[in-house]
């Protein structure tokens, strides 16, 4: 009868902590009460690889505001847990977190952030995500979303000015040829009817290939070379990047073809991954990394470094997380200014507010409005040199 | 004091509930669920809600796996053709959210009985494989089948509307779920007392010799995959309603292994079995991270360790259910039972 009783506890324990934990939401918020912010983080599922450093990035933020006087003398009371990119637990936790009197909600990727759209929108909740999927910027279908980082159909673009321009300078005529390469997903595919019809409106032979789940690249990149192109844009994650640029190299492509890489697979991890091969890659990073320092990593790394770590170590998606917050936090602390309730409604007024938000060369200025949650709409170049991504342009914009 | 449940009539053998704990069990089961949502919070609803699906598409899989053994892994795949089929309807043509729900159900028990066909010439690892190509082939056809689907986009689907009420609140929807819950459980008990239903078990228990009875294995495996098939769809376009948008990351291999974990820990070939996997495999992630949250104060490493804890405890579950219950939760719930029955004088 041991193990039965032994069930027994374990079940009573359980749901008595559920219960408990449960039970102690849903309390007003006085003048001084921490104002309560939910998110969360993806710390063991499949993107927990960034996922882990931009949740640490959002952490600390909090952490390091309110050890500096909070927002305007109130703490930011930030309740997070891991959901594994798992929509149903994303759910669970969104509503427990409402449940809870949350303000503003910061999700992570672009599962969560679809599944829930619908549902911040009729629960008000401004909502900030490291998804950067033009889709978000429909008003009507989603106009509690946020967008900081430049829309993957931007950076595409981006990365196309960016390749007219360079084929230009090193002395050709014409326009080049430009292939796209992409996550075979929603993910991957969403900057393509944006990217195809800028190649039109410029008359640039523009072609499309989605990466299949496999070991290399060799067959994809055979198709790109007998297309001839001459700039390769890469939207994918980092592991399956290095392999690309890894299979490029070997293949001598890399000499003739330059590869850009899109945020998701321009950072550290993709350098670590590829190697020598990352040499020379070109990457469209929203967020200035911590290898070109810049003002608005100061605060960042003071913090880091006070705590027994450093930015250099924790790597740019950190900084994306900290800058996310920081965004929102700026929303939250105008409502306060303004002498208005903290409910999400004000709090997405406050943030349409927003004009040229500095956050010290991290970003372009971030700006929003009532018409647009498209924050940022320019980014730098940048090139692994010496294993160390280098800025080598200025802010390009969107046109 | 008895030793046990004896039947004397074939009547009282052949009843749906055969003795009175049973219907008290059942009423004081019925009256809870209707006085739940009116001092539930919405957390709780929604977690209520969730099971409610779940055990929806864990009683459609146990057709299939735990009632007629045939492994699939595509439950996924099927709940997506439910929720697409649903939303597409609902968005595209303006048709009404029950209607929907209806022709989505049918539609998805026709795409399960046309991947049930390799079932006639394959069986076991082999099957699972099979069943696992749907998984793929339905993921990849959302998410390319542009013209429909809309490939990138996420579908978003317009509120259930019934009598002028936005039916989808959880408060709401809630009575929708579990009234469906209720008749898939009530469905798929009288299913098991017909012909159909002891076919199925007889090609589950030896396919041979239930060939050699009579029982026609093409049909009444495709008939298997079809009856299942229409309640993992309405699992499904239920979830297309209730959150209004339709993504296919919410419909992953994860999902399919998810629901064969349910019906594993629940209990193969049983309904009671899909309601309790279903609720323990939907509330063990919030008790994992609510008890994280609680012992934080106390204990701040904890808060650090609580997600890799709720990774590894999936799997452990699972391998301590095989080990000592193979039967399941259910089996414990008996064993429950048959201790208080007997109590004191158990042997």
């Amino acid at each position: 009868m041991i193990r039965r009783s032994l069930y027994t506890l374990i079940a009573v324990v359980m749901l008595a902590s559920l219960v408990l934990t449960a039970c102690g939401g849903g309390q007003g918020g006085g003048e001084n009460a921490p104002i309560k912010v939910g998110a969360i983080f993806d710390l063991t599922g499949p993107t927990s690889d960034v996922g882990t450093p931009y949740g640490e990035g959002i952490k600390a933020y909090v952490d390091w505001l309110n050890a500096n006087g909070g927002v305007n003398g109130r703490q930011i009371d930030l309740i997070s847990a891991d959901y594994a990119y798992k929509v149903d637990q994303a759910e669970q936790l969104y509503t427990q977190y409402v449940q809870e009197g949350v303000v503003a909600f910061q999700g992570w990727g672009t599962g969560d952030t679809e599944a829930l759209r619908t549902k911040i929108a009729a629960d008000k909740i401004p909502f900030m995500s490291a998804s950067y999927s033009a889709n978000l910027l429909d008003m009507n279908a989603a106009p509690y979303n946020f967008l900081i980082g430049t829309t993957y159909s931007d950076q595409g673009i981006i990365a196309m000015v960016w390749a007219m321009q360079d084929w230009k300078d090193k002395g050709n005529d014409g326009t080049p040829k430009i292939a796209f390469i992409h996550h075979d997903s929603p993910f991957g595919q969403s900057p393509i009817p944006d990217m195809q019809a800028f190649a039109d409106s410029k008359g640039i032979e523009f072609m499309t290939i989605a990466m299949p789940k496999a070991t290399d690249f060799v067959a994809e990149l055979a198709q790109i070379q007998q297309f001839g192109a001459n700039y390769v844009v890469v939207h994918t994650v980092s592991s399956p990047a290095a392999v690309l640029i890894k299979d490029a190299k070997s293949q001598g492509m890399t000499d003739s073809v330059q590869f850009i890489n899109m945020n998701w697979c321009a950072d550290e991890i993709f350098i670590e991954l590829a190697g020598d091969a990352a040499e020379g890659v070109v990457g469209t990073i929203p967020f200035t990394p911590p290898s070109s320092p810049v003002s608005g990593h100061e605060a960042a790394d003071k913090w880091l470094k006070e705590h027994g770590s450093s930015l250099e170590e924790k790597g740019l998606h950190f900084t994306q997380g900290w800058w996310t917050m920081a965004v929102m936090t700026e929303g939250i602390k105008r409502t306060i200014e303004a002498g208005k309730d903290l409910t999400g409604e004000n709090i997405k007024a406050s943030l349409e507010g927003i004009q040229n938000f500095e956050t010290g060369g991290v970003t372009s200025p971030i700006s929003f409005s009532p018409t647009s949650h498209r924050g940022n709409t320019a980014l730098k170049l940048y090139q692994v040199q010496s294993g160390k991504w280098t800025a080598i342009s200025d802010f390009i914009s969107a046109p | 004091m008895q030793s046990g449940i004896f039947h004397t009539t074939y009547r009282a053998d052949m009843a749906l509930r055969r003795t009175h704990a049973e219907k008290i069990r059942l009423a004081l089961f019925l009256v809870f669920m209707l006085v739940f949502p009116f001092f539930a919070n919405r957390y709780y609803l929604t977690l209520a809600n969730q099971v409610g699906i779940a055990t929806i598409g864990a009683i459609g899989l146990n057709i299939l796996t735990g009632y007629t053994g045939q492994i699939s892994l595509g439950q996924g795949g099927f709940m997506a053709v439910g929720a697409y089929t649903a939303g597409l309807l609902t968005a595209r043509m303006g048709m009404p959210w029950y209607a929907s729900t209806l022709i989505a159900c049918l539609v998805t028990a026709a795409v399960g009985a046309i991947f049930g066909i390799p079932s006639l010439r394959l069986k076991g690892l082999y099957l699972a494989i099979a069943t696992l190509a749907a998984q793929e082939i339905i993921i990849w056809g959302v998410t390319h089948w542009d013209a429909v689907t809309g490939g990138v986009d996420a579908l978003v689907v317009p509120d259930p509307m019934l009598f002028g009420l936005r039916m989808n609140t959880d408060f709401r929807f809630y009575w929708v779920i579990w009234a469906i819950a209720g008749i898939a459980a009530l469905a798929t008990v009288n299913l098991f007392r017909t012909h159909y239903g002891r076919a199925f078990i007889a090609i589950r228990d030896q396919d041979i010799a239930a060939e050699v009875m009579g029982v026609n294995l093409f049909r009444y495996k495709l008939l298997a995959f079809a009856v299942s098939s229409f309640w993992v769809g309405m699992a499904g376009s239920l979830t297309a309603h209730y959150r209004s948008i339709v993504t296919w990351e919410r419909f992953t291999v994860d999902v399919s292994v998810l629901y064969l974990a349910m019906i594993i820990i629940g209990g193969l070939g049983s309904v009671s079995g899909s309601f309790f996997g279903a609720t323990f495999m939907t509330l063990l992630p919030a008790v994992l991270t609510n008890l994280g949250r609680a012992l934080k104060s106390s204990f701040p490493f904890v808060d650090a360790i609580i997600p890799f804890v709720q990774q590894a405890a999936f799997g452990l579950v699972i391998i301590l259910f095989l080990i000592f219950e193979p039967e399941g939760l259910r089996k414990i719930w008996k064993n429950i039972k048959d201790y208080f029955r007997l109590w004191p004088f158990s042997y």
